[in-house]
């Protein structure tokens, strides 16, 4: 329990503020893959041990609705994804004063959650033909990453699957996970 | 007397002792049940949701609604409350539907259809609060509160296409539905009374209660569900 009341790392946080406001969320639905996505896909998959799988696209909001609907994905990517968020957030839970960590993860989720839900509505406005609820998937997801990240840097692992993850996401992609097969992006 | 019109928290510090502690019980039940329903039941069914889709919309669900405590904590802080009493565990006890871990996904389709149901109510009668800051609050939850209850309608509107999941789906709302009434306060409540008189709520429990269970009773209706007896209210 070393370290346990140790204060939060303002600064560390604060950078991550300023990542996430500087992200492109959702500006890059549907364009072709450039060789920083595949490089930033391939890194994401390796770090949580799957094989490299095939990398597909979804072309527009009713194929990536269709394909996160579909009942062929795979649980394991979820699950590894998860287990290590619980891990690291048990880590970090050594080093913070718990009251402090768990109330700066809520402050900061809720700041992005508002931020990128806005930029998935435009995002759809712009594209066209998305369900309403799927701006709410879209805006789940994409928090979902910042709070994963968030949790592996208070950690203290610079090198997580959330990194990559989260550099997909700022270049304006949203990783839509194993589907099938494939990693599929948006 | 009790046409008072509270505009910003500067103005609470002006306004009578009962008004003030009326005010502050509403954001501490907010904050701590928002709270609570996040963690009990939003979070642990994103572990439960079937695809991809339907875990990011309930993670999605579960931050609006960490969002909501953590609104009503800062305007609770703005009015000097302190923070541990909106909090759960050294806060006020729990509703009694909070002490019912979640355990499966149509599970939480029930709450979602039910009991957002109800916090709708609650929220709809904070719309014309006389303290501003808390009905500008209301405001800005409903649109998300509805969301959420509308969530509820989808995800039952899926489960009741086979009769196998109309069938969890009915026994997830005859299990979670007869704690619902409850949440609305007893029929004598001397706080309800209070926030009446000083028009920081429009209803008494009981009017709020009946409009309630008659509007449940038309959204499982929509599903083809029904809904069990109901407990007397505490």
């Amino acid at each position: 329990m070393n370290g346990v009341n140790k204060a939060l790392p303002g600064p560390r946080l604060e950078a991550l503020r300023a990542e996430v406001r500087a992200a492109s969320w959702f500006a890059a639905l549907g364009e072709p893959l450039t060789e920083g996505d595949r490089s930033d896909a391939v890194a994401y998959i390796a770090a949580l041990g799957f094989d490299s799988p095939e990398i597909g696209v979804a072309r527009d909001w009713p194929d990536a609705e269709r394909l996160l609907k579909a009942p062929d994905w795979a649980p394991a990517w979820w699950d590894l994804e998860e287990a290590l968020r619980r891990r690291l957030l048990t880590e970090a839970e050594t080093l913070y004063p718990e009251r402090a960590l768990w109330s700066s993860l809520t402050d900061l989720t809720t700041e992005t959650g508002d931020l990128v839900h806005g930029k998935a509505a435009t995002a759809a406005a712009r594209m066209g033909r998305a369900a309403a609820a799927s701006i709410h998937v879209a805006a789940g997801a994409a928090s979902q990453a910042v709070y994963q990240l968030a949790v592996a840097r208070l950690a203290g692992q610079s090198a997580s699957p959330f990194e990559s993850k989260f550099h997909l996401y700022a270049a304006g992609r949203w990783p839509l996970g194993i589907l099938g097969s494939r990693l599929v992006l948006f | 007397m009790t046409d008072i019109v509270v505009k910003t928290v500067e103005e609470l510090k002006d306004a009578p002792e009962e008004y003030r502690e009326a005010v502050s019980k509403l954001v501490i039940s907010h904050a701590i049940n928002e709270l609570y329903g996040a963690q009990v039941f939003d979070e642990p069914a994103i572990a439960y949701a079937p695809t991809p889709y339907a875990k990011w919309l309930t993670c999605r669900v579960a931050m609006e609604e960490y969002g909501h405590h953590v609104r009503f904590k800062q305007l609770g802080v703005q009015m000097g409350i302190p923070e541990e009493r909106m909090v759960p565990s050294t806060g006020k006890k729990p509703l009694s539907i909070f002490e019912f871990p979640l355990k499966t996904w149509e599970e939480f389709v029930a709450i979602k259809l039910l009991a957002d149901l109800a916090e709708i109510l609650q929220v709809e009668d904070l719309l014309h609060c006389t303290f501003h800051p808390l009905r500008n609050l209301a405001r800005a939850t409903m649109p998300e509160e509805r969301f959420h209850a509308q969530f509820g309608e989808d995800f039952s509107a899926e489960l009741v296409k086979t009769s196998d999941g109309k069938a969890r789906l009915q026994a997830a709302v005859n299990e979670y539905y007869p704690y619902l009434p409850s949440f609305f306060g007893g029929s004598k409540s001397r706080n309800n009374e209070i926030f009446r008189k000083w028009k920081i709520k429009q209803r008494t429990n009981d009017d709020m209660r009946q409009d309630y269970v008659k509007r449940a009773t038309e959204v499982a209706a929509k599903y083809g569900l029904t809904l069990p007896e109901i407990r007397q209210a505490a």
